[in-house]
């Protein structure tokens, strides 16, 4: 499939496969907006009902301009942080517990697997009778959604950690919070990580549903009030920033931070290596 | 029952009956609003009450086949489509950015615009969830058409596979791995897309009567909720999904974990 434009490139102009790709991109974004733009008239519609991309810029220009923007993006990320820093941390801290102690794992498990499955969305209506709309609410669905992934990961990492090398530092006369210091720990490091990308993304959609039905600001109360007050445009500036705010993300603090441990150490899997 | 499985149901139902305990005596040890936490005969009554008439049945029946419908959507659109991008890789170039951001984007956001667009109901909950299903599957499925190893493409081309045969031979199955496994945890987003649509734009199902139940202040009913969205799903992940993966991608020996 790709030999021979492999092959063609060297002759043609010469650029990098990179620039290409991120040109290719942007022209699938521009042809998207463009057949966007093109289909209002085609469709016919009220701009209540189906706005065009020039319809949603000027909302977005509006909402800047009253400096509405923001403070929801503001908001949105500082319940985020604290919701994903909570639920990573006792993540963590259950992860370690369940995956050194048999007997913690044998009682906890249960329960856990059975609380797992009651997802977060589910919690929501129960949170805002305990602590009403607001930030309580909101910061524990993420604490929830975090929780589980970044545990079961953990348990996973600590107890495939190499049995080799504990027994190295106990045969050299460490204790055992020295197997878990330096045997454990770092080796439950990578699963810690693959555990919180993927919570993450659940988060990230926990946080939009969550300020939708609990919060009076954020990018989530900006997609639902748009579309309440009939302003759709900016339903629609709500639903492309928090497109880019996930992809930014993504791009910026998960990969980096993944790049920086797991695939250091040598530890995934990609696709590349099946090739 | 050999020892240590008896040892693991003793521990392992300790923490349920603690969970069981501190609810039935946390009314005499604390005040708080009846209505905060009501009793565990409550519940008891409500789930008695609303199996002998019903209505969780009914509940239950309308919310997985607003699932299945949305799903089977989903993934019947999703697979041609993501097939047909990822065989160009000019195309694929030009969609992957498009696509992760739509992925990025799909489901519970699209909520209120599906309410302007199809109103409180059916239609809202059903796009919702096919949306959902369909940017997950769409993105795994370029994914898997693009994890294929190159040798094996050399391979069938170079023994003159091309078109429909090459897209039988290569193509699908090779991206098979990827589609299933990407399925589980697409299934796993529109649950929650289901759940959380139900409770805004929706006019019957778990969600939307989990959700009602708060203006009425009826614990009982969020509870009740509560629970059988977590049996359901410990029944569709644990049975259907596991089920699958087991007698296709364990099988066939695919699996990297």
């Amino acid at each position: 499939m790709m030999d021979a434009a492999a092959i063609a490139a060297p002759a043609r102009l010469r650029v990098s496969p990179r620039v290409a790709r991120g040109l290719k991109g942007a022209l699938g974004v521009a042809l998207l907006l463009v057949a966007w733009q093109v289909s209002v008239p085609l469709v016919g519609m009220s701009a209540y009902f189906y706005p065009a991309p020039s319809d949603v810029w000027a909302a977005f220009v509006d909402l800047c301009r009253k400096g509405i923007l923001p403070v929801y993006i503001v908001d949105s990320l500082a319940r985020y942080g604290v919701g994903v820093g909570a639920g990573v941390l006792l993540g963590i801290v259950f992860g370690m517990l369940i995956g050194l102690s048999r007997r913690v794992s044998l009682a906890l498990s249960p329960l856990l697997n059975f609380m797992f499955a009651i997802v977060e969305v589910a919690w929501i209506p129960i949170f805002v009778v305990w602590f009403g709309y607001g930030i309580k609410t909101i910061v524990l669905a993420l604490v929830y959604v975090v929780f589980f992934p970044v545990l079961y990961n953990t348990v996973l990492s600590v107890r495939t950690a190499p049995q080799v090398l504990a027994n190295a530092v106990r045969s050299l006369g460490g204790s055992r919070v020295d197997v878990v210091r330096y045997v454990i720990l770092p080796s439950a490091l990578p699963g810690m990580i693959t555990g919180l990308r993927l919570a993450a993304g659940f988060a990230f959609r926990g946080l939009v549903f969550a300020e939708m039905v609990a919060a009076k600001t954020g990018v989530g109360y900006l997609i639902f009030d748009g579309a309440q007050t009939q302003q759709t445009s900016r339903t629609i500036v709500g639903m492309i920033l928090m497109g880019l705010m996930w992809l930014a993300i993504d791009q910026f603090y998960l990969r980096p931070f993944e790049r920086a441990t797991v695939q250091r150490w040598g530890l995934t899997v990609d696709a590349a290596d099946r090739t | 029952m050999t020892p240590t499985r008896r040892q693991a149901a003793i521990y392992g139902t300790v923490p349920f009956l603690l969970v069981i305990a501190t609810w039935a005596i946390l009314p005499h040890l604390v005040h708080y609003p009846a209505y905060m936490l009501p009793s565990i005969g409550a519940v008891a009554a409500f789930a008695r009450d609303s199996i002998l008439d019903g209505s969780l049945l009914q509940a239950i029946v309308a919310s997985l086949a607003r699932l299945a419908i949305g799903f089977v959507i989903g993934m019947a659109l999703a697979i041609p489509a993501g097939l047909a991008i990822a065989l160009n890789r000019h195309v694929a170039d030009m969609a992957r950015p498009v696509l992760s951001f739509l992925q990025a984007i799909a489901g519970i956001a699209w909520v209120p615009l599906t309410i302007i667009w199809f109103g409180i109901g059916n239609g809202s909950v059903i796009f919702v969830i096919a949306n959902t299903i369909f940017f997950a599957a769409l993105y795994n499925t370029v994914l898997g058409v693009e994890s294929i190893p190159l040798a094996l493409h050399r391979a069938v081309r170079s023994h003159g596979g091309r078109g429909v045969r090459l897209v039988t031979n290569l193509i699908l199955p090779g991206a098979l791995v990827q589609i299933l496994l990407g399925m589980r945890t697409s299934l796993a987003y529109g649950w929650r897309a289901l759940v959380a649509s139900e409770m805004i734009a929706g006019s019957s199902g778990l969600g939307y009567v989990t959700m009602e139940a708060v203006q009425w202040q009826r614990v009982e009913v969020i509870i009740l909720g509560m629970i059988v969205i977590g049996v359901l799903w410990v029944a569709m992940d644990r049975v259907v999904c596991a089920n699958i993966e087991r007698r296709t991608v364990a099988r066939w020996g695919l699996l990297q974990r």
